[in-house]
């Protein structure tokens, strides 16, 4: 028999029970479109996630801190305070830094969370105490003053830099504040006694930074109030620091491991250091993780499906005994038999991963638009705020993949029913009632 | 006259559970091109078996069987397949696939035997036309009558343009009126178009209108009647 022949043949097999093959599709259908939606929207979550954070990168900086490299690195908090053993960073420590061979400076930052009003209006920010000269020369792209404000290298100690969302909260293009406007900054003093003491001094607006975007991995933030870090330090009473920024002189992975490891030597393991290389490297590989977890829930339904298709097959095999007695009274070979069923099986995988992900890319995009609704998945105020979207993403390794596996777990699944089919006696199938 | 299936001391024995049972027990027999046989026997003489042995569809487990010299007890499954697309075969229930027309039933027999699509309709008309359903040849087997069917399965037999027909009781499910219809179109495949046929039925009177009837019993032939 010819391939279409018994493409056509099969065919009519399959229309003939339209509901049963429906049903048996649908399975299949179900577990590519989990598989597809899942894949498709993580995919895209990490893209998503990956643009946010390279926006506040430099990828030549390193971040050093003495919390646990992430909660120092991200910075959004007051962590990476004093170690289990007291360890402490401080703001000298820059020029022991900037001895290591690759490093071209390195610059404190003091932060801790607060408020600012202006007005009536009260927002919470963090505030950031950092060498405005070294800041912007290692950020140069990010913490530059928009609309005709300055960023002065050696600053009077009431000026501030302001970034976007803090003069524009609603983001709805209006301004809170303008160059040379004044600001009352309010630090909630819970580290001591009395737990609560409001510190206020009231700041200058020399700059406001364009909008960044991101989640600011100790480069500028659209939520932070920026001010001297000789101001930080006499304000908040201290000169530990929270982390120190690292500027390379390249960003070669060689001279980012080698600075690594001679910081940490220099503190004698005392502080942990971070690469934005290395957390965009973590997070890929925890999105791969997350991915594989995900998919291999959803193959698990297709599983299921495939033993639907084994026990459909077995059925339509039962029933038809008599017809493939006919044709091989006919004269179809035993392999012509089992090309037959299989064939029957792939053509309900293949219509099942077609539908399934299409189905799968349409879910997508409806948790897509949930999410750009209300922020779904993270009630972070500073991740559905930021203005994250997420537009799901359906590669070719995704599509082809889905393809490959609803129609193949079709097939091997039909393997055996279709190996017994093919293995009838004539004879006997003809005698079968 | 060629020498078209010849069987010598032909054996088979079925197991049934693990009761051997000797369906056949030595049969010698000997068909030529352009015969008209009948075999007759009550139920359970072989005739059924000896029928399916030389259509192909089982193999013989002593003595010689061979189809046009070919010897078929050294072929494999495939190659029996590819005897089996040179042989007509009619059932008593006709055996029609029930979701496709009458056409293509017919069709079918020689798209299994790789012919083109174009060829095949052209073939599977003319037959239907020979058998008498011209006019039927889109129907599906349900709207047939069981005579109309079996001219189907008879053209569908003729598909492949067969060394030989096996008929196995082909008017035994249908009443007389159309069963001497079918006879009488055999009779004319048989006399106009050479067409060697080997029937197997336990109608006496049926049997008197073919050329040569063997008479089995018990797993052999008894008896050899020329008409």
């Amino acid at each position: 028999m010819k391939t279409r022949d018994v493409f056509a043949y099969s065919f009519s097999a399959i229309k003939l029970r339209k509901l049963r093959a429906g049903l048996t599709t649908l399975g299949v259908v179900i577990g590519i479109a989990a598989i597809v939606a899942l894949l498709s929207i993580t995919q895209g979550l990490q893209i998503a996630i990956t643009r946010q954070l390279q926006t506040g990168f430099a990828t030549d900086t390193l971040i050093v801190s003495t919390g646990g490299g992430f909660g120092g690195a991200f910075g959004q908090g007051a962590l990476g305070g004093a170690t289990s053993s007291g360890f402490t960073l401080v703001v000298n420590d820059t020029e022991i830094i900037n001895n290591i061979t690759d490093v071209d400076t390195s610059t404190a930052i003091i932060q801790r969370t607060g408020q600012i009003k202006s007005g009536t209006i009260v927002q919470d920010v963090t505030i950031v105490g950092v060498d405005f000269a070294e800041y912007q020369n290692i950020y140069s792209s990010t913490f530059v003053p928009e609309n005709g404000g300055s960023i002065p290298s050696n600053p009077e100690n009431d000026r501030v830099v302001i970034g976007s969302r803090i003069n524009d909260p609603q983001e709805n293009g209006t301004s809170l504040f303008t160059v040379n406007s004044t600001v009352d900054i309010i630090w909630l003093n819970a580290t001591g006694f009395p737990i609560v003491r409001n510190e206020t001094y009231i700041g200058n607006v020399t700059a406001i930074l364009p909008e960044i975007g991101g989640f600011g991995v100790g480069g500028p933030s659209d939520y932070s109030i920026y001010i001297p870090i000789s101001q930080a330090q006499s304000f908040f009473g201290t000169d530990e620091c929270n982390v120190i920024v690292v500027k390379l002189t390249d960003d070669e992975e060689a001279t980012i491991d080698s600075v690594s490891a001679a910081t940490k030597e220099t503190f004698k393991n005392q502080v942990s250091v971070t690469s934005a290389v290395a957390v965009l490297n973590t997070l890929s590989s925890v999105f791969s993780i997350i991915q594989l977890f995900l998919a291999g829930i959803a193959a698990i339904s297709l599983l299921v499906a495939g033993i639907g298709i084994m026990n459909i097959m077995i059925v339509s095999l039962m029933e038809r005994t008599r017809e493939i007695g006919i044709l091989k009274a006919l004269g179809t070979k035993s392999r012509t038999v089992l090309l037959i069923f299989l064939n029957e099986s792939a053509i309900i995988g293949l219509i099942g991963a077609v539908i399934g992900i299409a189905t799968g890319w349409g879910l997508a995009n409806v948790v897509a638009l949930a999410f750009r609704g209300g922020g779904l998945f993270m009630g972070n105020q500073a991740v559905a705020s930021a203005g994250m979207t997420i537009t799901p993403v359906l590669t070719a390794t995704v599509l082809l993949g889905a393809l490959g596996f609803g129609v193949g777990v079709s097939v091997i699944f039909a393997l055996y029913p279709a190996w017994r089919a093919s293995k009838l006696k004539p004879v006997e199938a003809l005698r079968y009632e | 006259m060629t020498t078209i299936v010849e069987a010598t001391s032909l054996k088979k024995t079925y197991m049934l559970g693990k009761i051997p049972v000797e369906a056949l027990r030595g049969v010698n027999l000997k068909i030529e091109s352009d015969d008209f046989l009948a075999i007759l026997g009550p139920s359970g003489s072989g005739k059924s078996t000896l029928l399916n042995l030389i259509g192909a569809l089982d193999k013989p487990t002593g003595g010689k069987l061979s189809i046009e010299g070919i010897d078929l007890s050294s072929l494999n499954d495939n190659q029996l397949a590819d005897i089996r697309r040179r042989i007509g075969f009619v059932f008593q229930f006709f055996n029609l696939i029930p979701r496709f027309t009458a056409r293509a039933n017919v069709e079918l027999a020689m798209s299994i035997a790789d012919v083109s699509r174009a060829e095949r309709r052209k073939q599977a008309e003319e037959l239907l036309e020979t058998v008498g359903l011209k006019g039927r040849m889109g129907h599906k087997p349900a709207e047939l009558s069981g005579g109309e069917q079996q001219r189907v399965a008879i053209a569908r037999a003729l598909a492949n343009n067969p060394r030989f027909l096996l008929m196995d009781e082909p008017t035994g499910n249908i009443d007389s009126k159309t069963a001497n219809e079918i006879m009488h179109l055999v009779k004319r495949l048989n006399e106009e178009k050479g067409v060697t046929i080997i029937m197997v039925t336990h109608d006496q009177q049926l049997a008197r209108e073919t050329k040569r009837t063997v008479q089995m019993f018990d797993g052999v032939i008894a008896k050899e009647i020329v008409n």
